[in-house]
């Protein structure tokens, strides 16, 4: 494990860009459609969620400012709801 | 007796400078907008949107991303050393940061020429306009942040090394959200 928060917070987010490249990769070489290409989809959403809290949190610091950690994941959560709704709505 | 133990104000407890986060709110919301507005004239054309998609290269864009999220490690590390008062790695970290930010501009550059090459303009499809406006903006933002990572690199207080890699952290965190709608979502 590393102890370094910095180093962990790099290590995942390096670890949730390979996810998500992986799932957009894996649309395009399979025959994803409808729900599924839907639910891919909303999944790279999620894991970029994931990593916009990392940087916010670790690299920008707010793990230290509680406060202002709640504020922006508020914020930052329903942009990624916008964000989904937008996407989905060709499929709807 | 007892003690009060003092909780200081929220402005307070906010890292670093409050006018970098200002800047950083507002970029946030510039780019935020300009990425909901993409999703919402893809809605009106989702496979006209796919087939545009289709000639980016995803893996460029991935190594990309590993090159600016290493880069952001590297400015958050450069300002621990310099709170710890380590001048010289502090410089050295800083100077990694900005390396990598020139490979991002590099391999970005290599993508606008595939593009152009290709003929694929601004005005080929609603997508590349978007394409090009959204990265083309945080790459002026990219090419800025190296600028800034020297300058504070040169004139190394603790408070404008805390600046300067929130600038950049900030053109990372754009990137995060930037890069999956416009590359990876289909």
């Amino acid at each position: 494990m590393l102890r370094n928060p910095l180093l962990r917070a790099w290590g995942l987010l390096i670890g949730l860009c390979l996810a998500s490249t992986l799932v957009a990769l894996a649309v395009e070489r399979t025959s994803f459609a409808g729900l599924a290409a839907t639910g891919a989809g909303a999944t790279i959403l999620l894991l970029a969620w994931l990593k916009a809290r990392i940087i916010l949190s670790e690299y920008l610091g707010l793990a230290a400012a509680p406060f202002w950690r709640r504020g922006f994941e508020i914020v930052l959560a329903l942009y990624a709801l916008l964000l989904l709704g937008l996407y989905t709505i060709p499929v709807l | 007796m007892s003690e009060t133990v003092e909780t200081p104000h929220p402005l307070e407890q906010l890292p670093g400078d409050l006018m970098m986060w200002v800047l950083i709110v507002s970029e946030l919301l510039v780019f935020g907008a300009g990425l909901a507005a993409f999703l919402a004239v893809r809605i009106g054309d989702p496979a006209g949107f796919a087939a545009a998609q289709d000639h980016l290269h995803r893996a460029a864009a991935g190594l990309n991303t590993v090159v600016l999220v290493t880069s952001g490690l590297l400015a958050a590390l450069a300002v621990r050393a310099r709170e710890a008062d380590k001048r010289l790695r502090t410089r050295c970290l800083l100077a990694g940061a900005s390396v990598l930010g020139l490979v991002f501009l590099v391999i970005k550059g290599m993508e606008y020429a595939d593009k152009a090459a290709a003929g694929i303009g601004v005005e080929t499809h609603p997508f590349f306009t978007f394409y090009y406006l959204l990265t083309g903006f945080h790459a002026a933002h990219v090419l800025a942040g190296v600028i800034i990572l020297g300058l504070v690199g040169w004139k190394d207080s603790p408070r404008s090394v805390e600046v300067g890699a929130a600038f950049w952290h900030m053109v990372d965190l754009v990137w995060v959200l930037l890069f999956p709608v416009i590359y990876l979502l289909r």
